[in-house]
Formats: structure tokens, sequence, C-alpha cells
């Protein structure tokens, strides 16, 4: 029951009488009707009576008498007084009283109708004036309007943020919740294959989603060595966090701080936050926003690229800060090592363009300011930062494609607001080959980058920003000039105060591996906060594609690099995305009719949905040691994911047919020893398929036996050796038990939860899982990417003939087919 | 629209001696009750029973109880109230048995009722005290219980919009 309903039925019950029992604890009331029978109350009081502690043994005349009268009272007064009534009820005569007056004041004589609607009101009011703060929630229509929608669509965003874009993305995508973002997960037409090409050929277009959590570090000279360390892991290599991409901003002249801008996942913020801030003690929150000062001059132009390249790279170690709820920037500051950390999510926007024609389109979009904001420092030849940069952005256009920059070099930029320019029509940006003629200055550009002080921008000022934020045209408003044009479709002039500062951070493409170097390099745009639509819409007018989560994770795959919550399975959030992966994956096979359903027990496969990666390390530890015969104890702590570089290049040398090179030979000494090194590890390969085969997700990547590779031999287009069923023991248990089983228990079709031993279970040893499997647009044939158990690697490789190392057997889920493919560590 | 209508049995606890009235709890009657109903007429009984009763009213010192039923039903409980020797409550039995003084189809008319009833009682102890202690008492009780206090305590509350417990 409601406090409201109750509250209703005391008031009108507060004259009947309540229980009247003894209880030992003096006055007691019972489960009667009402609240106080004040007259019974103080009737007894006054009768110098207390029945207190000690039940009376007589009752007395008197006393009996007493309790009468006070009876008597209690039901006169119940009686007399109508419950809930106001002095319309008793105005009327008796007879011309109605049941239905209580609840529809129509039956009453109209002089006595409005006094009684106003009663009513004020009874059905008074109770809820305490309850019901919030106004009544009005009708759709009015809730539509536009002038409210603003309300409407902040009080959607309270639980999942929007991006800038949202609106323009919820038309064309399909949105995905998750990270408490609202992502665009694909779009609603069929564009893989021309997303695909527009990776290749021309430009594609992301909101760079993977990296929205930012956080924001300036600290003094001094601590800047600290810092460094700190980067050098705490528990390297078991305490991994995730990927983080890191931009430090340039040295300035007359300053004493640096600042540096880390990007993080949003899985990953909680873990992050509590970390940065454990390691650079910042624990104080500071509310007042600080003036940030630029950082000291750094000579060489060199170092400051380097310290891009090498931080651009997304770094696999990161001590994190954990985040906050989101939503106003909050800075933490340590008393004795003068960090500041501050969180900054969402107040920069980052669009990423991947394709090789990228900066033809960002050349097309952005025009640099025409007149300066605010002069800057000028650096020792007095040509001002800013008409430098311009000349390096107009350089830009002979680049022949995104890839001939070197990676990571960054360029500051005050463009002038892009709406001004937008073109009529859409169109599709094309290189401008004639500038070529500029040799000279192009080939400076691509062989060194961006100088240091080219790469400053107004950006990394917060005061900047927010003055810029601020200054921002409507769309309103720039429609109102359009209109006042007086030659239609000329150019708008631009306001001086809204020059937007930029920042184009070059992303280098694939750089492990030896096949398609720099395919998938691209530029990162960031901006100030609000101007999100106005410069993806030119953007999109210039003819780039959209996409979405998906192409992002594809881009990933066909670069050959891990996306970070799929392809990091020893990083917490990493565990927790699988635990999601595999929820949702069991929800949709069950979805299935049971019937219809793939009988994994029947296929052999152990972990359709989700990888048990302890268990495989472990057991391939055991086995490694008993056929060794070592007494090295195995190592069983948690499994880590390979990531050494010495320990890959070798694994890699191996891997490969045939090497004739004498240094590091695999022997089984210089494997045992690689082993202990490592410890019980995972490393990441690619597969890639001989002849048919497209592998799916968590397909069984098995070793072959001598027999496998001899058939390979015999017959190069060989399919490859079957699996034979399994039987299905789960189905005799469902037959014997007729009645309704625990669901929850046994999922038909799965083995359930403790798993048995995942390397015998099938006719080949398995050695690990493919998170990522596609035929490949790029190779033209299947390429999985894939987590292998180290030990079971070398264990595989020593077993192989020279010419035939790195083969190793795919099997999908749901098929019991093998297929040969072949091993190769990117390095 | 069909009203549901109930009937309430206003009963009186009689027993011999009243001090030992003084444990008395609506669930105890109402468990009493229900095995009386269960012995005298069965599971129908009981199913019934289980329906609309319900014990609305008590008062311990007096010694009323006010029960409701449904129309239907209510002389199947009625009958069963005969059948009650004992009332039980925490292991201490005590022998009584229900009188039935009044059924009405409402609460309020059983409350006038009893009003009346209970003044009838008061007349007829005036005469039966032993003490003049007592006599006084009773008179004193009566007069506290006569319509003109409450008259007066109705003109109260209604102007005042107050609690009225001044007269007693």
């Amino acid at each position: 029951m409601t406090g409201a309903k109750d509250r209703m039925r005391e008031k009108k019950m507060k004259n009947q009488p309540r229980n009247v029992i003894y209880t030992s604890s003096g006055r007691g009331t019972g489960r009667g009707q009402g609240s106080q029978a004040c007259g019974w109350v103080r009737g007894h009081q006054h009768g110098g009576h207390s029945y207190s502690q000690d039940l009376p043994k007589y009752i007395t005349a008197s006393s009996f008498a007493k309790a009468r009268a006070a009876e008597v009272n209690a039901m006169l007064k119940a009686v007399s007084k109508p419950a809930g009534s106001c002095h319309i009820f008793t105005a009327l005569p008796k007879h011309m009283r109605r049941r239905a007056l209580s609840h529809s004041t129509k039956r009453l004589p109209s002089r006595l109708r409005e006094g009684a609607q106003r009663l009513a009101e004020r009874s059905q009011r008074a109770p809820e004036k305490e309850k019901k703060q919030e106004p009544r929630s009005r009708s759709r229509r009015a809730r539509r309007r536009h002038g409210n929608l603003l309300l409407e669509f902040n009080r959607r965003q309270r639980k999942n943020k929007w991006l800038e874009t949202h609106i323009w993305h919820a038309k064309r995508f399909h949105m995905l919740k998750t990270w408490s973002y609202c992502l665009p997960l694909k779009p609603t037409a069929k564009s893989f294959r021309a997303s695909y090409r527009a990776m290749n050929t021309h430009a594609l277009l992301q909101v760079t989603l993977a990296y929205m959590c930012f956080m924001f570090v300036i600290f003094s000279e001094k601590s800047v060595t600290y810092l460094h360390l700190l980067y050098k892991a705490d528990q390297f290599p078991e305490g991994s966090l995730g990927p983080a991409d890191f931009l430090w901003r340039p040295r300035v002249p007359d300053a004493s701080d640096r600042q540096l801008w880390i990007w993080i996942h949003p899985a990953l913020k909680q873990d992050v936050l509590s970390e940065l801030q454990l390691v650079c003690q910042c624990f104080e929150a500071v509310s007042v926003s600080e003036e940030s000062r630029p950082a000291v001059e750094l000579p060489a132009g060199r170092k400051r690229k380097r310290d891009e390249a090498d931080a651009e790279q997304p770094s696999k170690r990161l001590l994190g800060d954990g985040t906050r709820p989101a939503g106003a920037p909050v800075r933490w500051q340590s008393p004795d090592t003068a960090i500041t950390i501050s969180d900054l999510t969402m107040e920069i926007v980052r669009y990423r363009l991947i394709g090789p024609l990228a900066h033809v389109v960002l050349t097309d979009t952005l025009q640099p300011a025409s007149e300066e904001p605010r002069s800057r420092s000028t650096d020792e030849a007095g040509v001002s930062v800013h008409q430098q940069q311009t000349d390096i952005f107009h350089l830009l256009r002979g680049v022949c494609s995104t890839a001939e920059l070197p990676a990571g070099c960054v360029l500051g930029l005050t463009v002038d607001d892009p709406r001004l320019t937008l073109p009529q029509k859409r169109g599709k940006s094309v290189p401008d080959l004639q500038q070529s003629a500029e040799d000279s200055g192009v080939r400076d550009l691509t062989l060194k980058g961006v100088a240091a002080h080219c790469s400053q921008s107004a950006l990394w000022d917060a005061s900047a920003r927010d003055c810029v934020t601020h200054n921002r045209l409507s769309e309103q408003e720039l429609n109102r000039r359009r209109t006042e044009l007086l030659v239609p479709g000329s150019r708008l002039s631009a306001a001086p105060q809204a020059a937007v500062p930029l920042l184009l951070v070059h992303q280098g493409g694939r750089v492990r591996g030896e096949e398609r170097l720099h395919w998938g390099s691209g530029w990162d745009l960031l901006l100030p906060k609000g101007w999100g639509m106005a410069f993806w819409v030119p953007l999109v007018y210039r003819g780039v594609r959209v996409g979405g989560l998906h192409m992002s994770v594809k881009h990933s795959q066909f670069m050959g690099q891990p996306h970070f919550p799929h392809d990091y399975p020893d990083c917490p959030a990493g565990v927790r995305f699988q635990s999601e992966q595999e929820a949702e994956l069991l929800q949709k096979f069950k979805r299935r009719p049971p019937s219809k359903r793939t009988n994994y027990i029947k296929h052999g496969c152990l972990a359709p949905f989700r990888c048990p990666w302890q268990q495989l390390t472990e057991e391939w530890e055991e086995l490694v040691n008993l056929s060794a015969e070592t007494t090295g104890g195995c190592r069983t702590g948690p499994f880590t994911v390979l990531r050494s570089l010495k320990a890959l290049r070798r694994l890699s040398a191996w891997s490969r047919p045939s090497s004739r090179r004498s240094s590091s030979a695999l022997t089984h000494a210089t494997a045992a020893a690689l082993q202990q090194e490592c410890g019980p590890s995972l490393v990441w390969v690619r597969l890639r398929l001989l002849g048919k085969g497209q592998p799916a997700l968590h397909a069984m990547v098995c070793v072959p036996t001598t027999s496998d590779l001899q058939l390979l031999l015999k017959d190069a287009h060989s399919s490859g050796p079957e699996e034979p069923r399994h039987k299905d023991h789960l189905k005799r248990l469902r037959q014997n038990t007729t009645g309704p089983e625990d669901p929850a228990r046994a999922v038909r079709g799965v083995c359930p939860a403790p798993l048995p031993s995942v390397l015998p279970h099938c006719s080949r040893l398995t050695l690990g899982w493919v998170t990522q499997g596609d035929f490949s647009l790029a190779a033209g044939c299947g390429e999985a990417l894939a987590f292998i158990s180290v030990s079971g690697l070398l264990h595989t490789i020593l077993q192989q003939p020279q010419e035939q190392r790195g083969l190793i057997l795919l099997r999908n889920p749901s098929s019991l087919q093998y297929r040969f493919a072949r091993i190769s560590i990117d390095v | 629209m069909v009203r549901f209508k109930s009937r309430y049995l206003l009963c009186e606890v009689c027993v011999p001696d009243r001090s030992s009235l003084q444990l008395l709890e609506d669930r105890t009657i109402y468990n009493t009750l229900r095995a009386a109903v269960n012995r005298a007429h069965g599971d129908y009984g009981s199913a019934l029973f289980n329906i609309g009763v319900i014990v609305k009213y008590l008062n311990a010192h007096t010694g009323v109880v006010l029960i409701r039923s449904r129309k239907k039903h209510y002389r199947l409980i009625w009958s069963a109230l005969s059948f009650i020797t004992c009332l039980e409550n925490r292991g201490q039995k005590v022998q009584c048995f229900l009188n039935c003084l009044h059924v009405g189809g409402t609460i309020r008319t059983c409350q006038k009722f009893l009003v009346k009833y209970n003044r009838q009682q008061l007349h007829r102890m005036l005469p039966a005290c032993k003490t003049d202690a007592e006599k006084q008492e009773v008179r004193r009780a009566i007069l506290s219980c006569s319509l003109s206090n409450v008259r007066e305590e109705e003109a109260d509350e209604d102007g005042s919009d107050d609690d009225g417990d001044e007269e007693t």
C-alpha cells in the first residue's frame, strides 16, 4: 500500500476506536481501525488507574463501570462523526444522501457542488503535496515540442552519454549502448565492402570511439623523470591494464610546466584513474580550475617527435587513474610532486580519418584562419607560428598518400569555421596532383615530419577552449547570415573570434609484419567541445564514408593490431568484456529452438562462447613439463600475454618455415630457456589459411600430427583431416530425467560449466582460440587473429620438420573439418 | 453495482472471573473461533471462515468483541460461537462463553447498539453496588457518558478542529 492510501484511510478512520487490550507494557493498540481514540486514553489516565506492569487481580465494579463508560464515549464519537465527511454531507438531509456522493460530485444539488469539488480537490491534494515534488509529466505532444526537446534529450542521456554527433548517427546507424556511452555500431545500409574500399583507396571517417576518456596531467619540470619511470610499469608483465595514447604538449618558452594528455578506452576508466592517483599521490581534489601554463622550451625538434612517436604507439602498460562519474572536470593535486591530474572526458572531440586520401579531405574541409586571432609566440625568423602552420598545411596537399608521412607527427592549426565553406552538394574530394611542383617542401615534410613548434595549438589551454566553445555561431545564426548575403552561395565572412584551434595527429597504419605496411594510416582531428557537428557535416560532404564500432574492429583486424577490449584477455577490462560477450552469445544461442542449435558437444567444442585461457596455459605447462621431465616447477600464476619485443622476434623467426640463420636456432634448450623466461603466457598470432575456409569467432587452433603434415606434402590442396563426431553424454541424462530439468544447469548443446581437460578433448591438441576471424578482403583468403599458448607453440614447432614449420590446423566450432593454416607473428 | 454485504456480530465474552479476561487478544478469539467452526462444520466451514471472517474490535476490559463475516455465512459462524468453551492464550486456558448481543449490518449500527447496551448495564449496576464509593464512581461514569457531554464535545471539535479531549 502506498503512503497516500494509508493516509487517506487514517483520515477517514480517525474517529473509530481501536482495540483495547492489556499488554504488559501499558497501553496497547491492536490492529484496529484508525488512529487515536483520544477520549479513551485520557479517560483512563484521569481515572488514576494505570495499567502498568502487573495486571490487577481484582477488577472492581468501579473500574468496570469506567471501562464501560469510556467505551460508550468512544462509540459515540465514532458514530456521531461520519468518516471523511465535510459539512457538505451533513448539510444534505438524510433522505437525499446517496452512496455515490463521495466519489462523484455531480449527484449533489448545484448549490453544494462547488464546495464539494473544492473539498474533494483539497483532500486529494493534501497528501500528494508532500509526496510529489516533481511536476506531473506533460503530455507526449508537449514534451516533443521543439523547445522542450533538449530536456527530453538530457533525460535520456542520464544513463548512457551521447556523443556530439549522436543525432546524426542515430538516423543512419544501429546504435549500441556500452561502457555508459551510446555508440554507433554499424550503418543501417549494407556497406561492409564499400567501407573497406574507402579504407583502402579513399577515406573513412569515424568518431574515435576507442579513445574517449581523457586525462590531463600537468607537472613541473623536476618531476618529468619521475613520471617516465612510472610508465615502465609496476608489475610487468602481469599488471597490464590496457592500451593508451599519450600526447605531450610541445614545450613553449617561458613556461615551467608540461602537460600530457592520456587517451584511454572508456572501459578502462575505473581502473586507470585509481592507479594513477595512487602512483602520483594525487588525492586532493581541487575544484577551482587553474590556468594551465605552457611548458618549457625544447631545443631540438627531433626529441619532440620522438616523444610523440614513442608515445603515439599504444602503450600496453597503463597505470590508470580511476574515473569519476563523468561530468565536470575535476582536478587532483598532489602536494609534494606538483602533479595535477584532471579528468577531461568529452572536453575534446576526436575524429579519425582513415585512408590514403584522408589528408586531401582535410585540406578541402579546413581553411586556416585568415587573420590571426591572438599573436602567439614567434620563432627566431620572426615568422609567426600560425603562418608556418599554414604553410605546412598547404604542403599537405602535395603529398600523394597519407601513409607517406612519418607516423606520429602532430600539426597544430587554427582554422575558420568549416560551415562557412560548406559546398552546396556532396562531392568526393580528389587529390590535387599539380602541387607536386613544390617538390622540396613536400619531400621535407614526408621525410622529417612536422617541426616541433608547429605542433602548438591553443587547444591545450582550457580557457581558450572555453572561449571558442562559447563563441560558436549557432546554426540558426549562420542560416540567417546566409539569407542576408547579397550574392547567394558566396562565402560567408568569418568572425575573428571564432577561429577554432585544432590538433591534427597523424596515425601510422600497420607497422608490424611485412605485408601491406602503412595500410590504414590516417589523421586524427582534435577539436574543442561543442564544435563536433560543425566539423562533422562538412567532412561528410566531402565524400568520406562513415564507419562505426564494427568498422574500427575490422580496421584493427586488417592492420593486425589487437583491438582494445576484444583482444586483451589479461586486462581486467578485457576479462569483463569477455564475460559480457559470453553472456550475449549464450543468450543468442538460447533463443534458437533447441533442435536448430548447433550441438557443440557433438562437435567437440568445449568453449564456443568463452575461452578458458587460464586452463589452457596451465594444461600446456603441465604437458610440457611432463614431456621434458624437467624439475623446474611449472609456473602456475595468472596467465599473461607475451609482449616483449625480443621474445616476439625470436618466436617469429622460429615459426617461419626455413630459416638458415644460425643465430638463435631452435633447439630444445633455447626453447626451454624462452619458455622459462616467459612463464605461462599467450602470444598474439596471425593465421592465414592455405586454402579454403573462413575462420569464425572462437575457432580452435590445433596441433597437426605428422600424418597430417605428410598429407599436405602429398597434396598441396588437400582440405585437411576431419574430426570424428563426439558423443553427447548429456543426451542420455536428458532422456532419463523426463521431468522439467533445471534450466540453469545445462543448456542443451553446450558443455556444462566445470570444463573437462581442454587439451586432449579433440583428436588434435588445442593450442588456442581465435578472437577475430574473417575472410580478409585485403589478403584474399581467410585470416584469423588468435591467442596461442607459448609453450604449446614451442612444443609444436620443435616437432615439425624445417620446411613445414609454422603450420597448424584450424577448426570452426560448428564444423568438424580441420583446415591448414600458417602462423605468423608480426613484429 | 453489486455490494459486498457483511454482518457484524457483537459478542460479549462472559467469564466467571473477571480478572482472567486480561490476556485477551484478537488473535486468540480468531483462532478459537476458527477451531470451533472447523469442529462444527468441517472443511466447508473452515473454508468459509477463511474468506470473510475477521475480528474488527476487541475491548479486553469489558469483553466486547465485534466479528465481521459475510452475509451469506454469518449464521454458520454464529452457530459455532456456542461451541466455544474456553479461550486459550499463551498456555493459559480461560473458561468462558461467547454471548452474542447483536447482529448488525454495519459497524455503525453495532456501535450504536453498544452505546445503548452499555448505558443499560451502567444503570443496572447502580443499585447493585455495595459500597458508597463504588456508587459514586458508577454515578460519575454514567454522567460522563451522557448525551450532553457528548454534544459539548462535538461542538468543540467542529469549532477548533482539535482533538477535543478537554472534557472527559
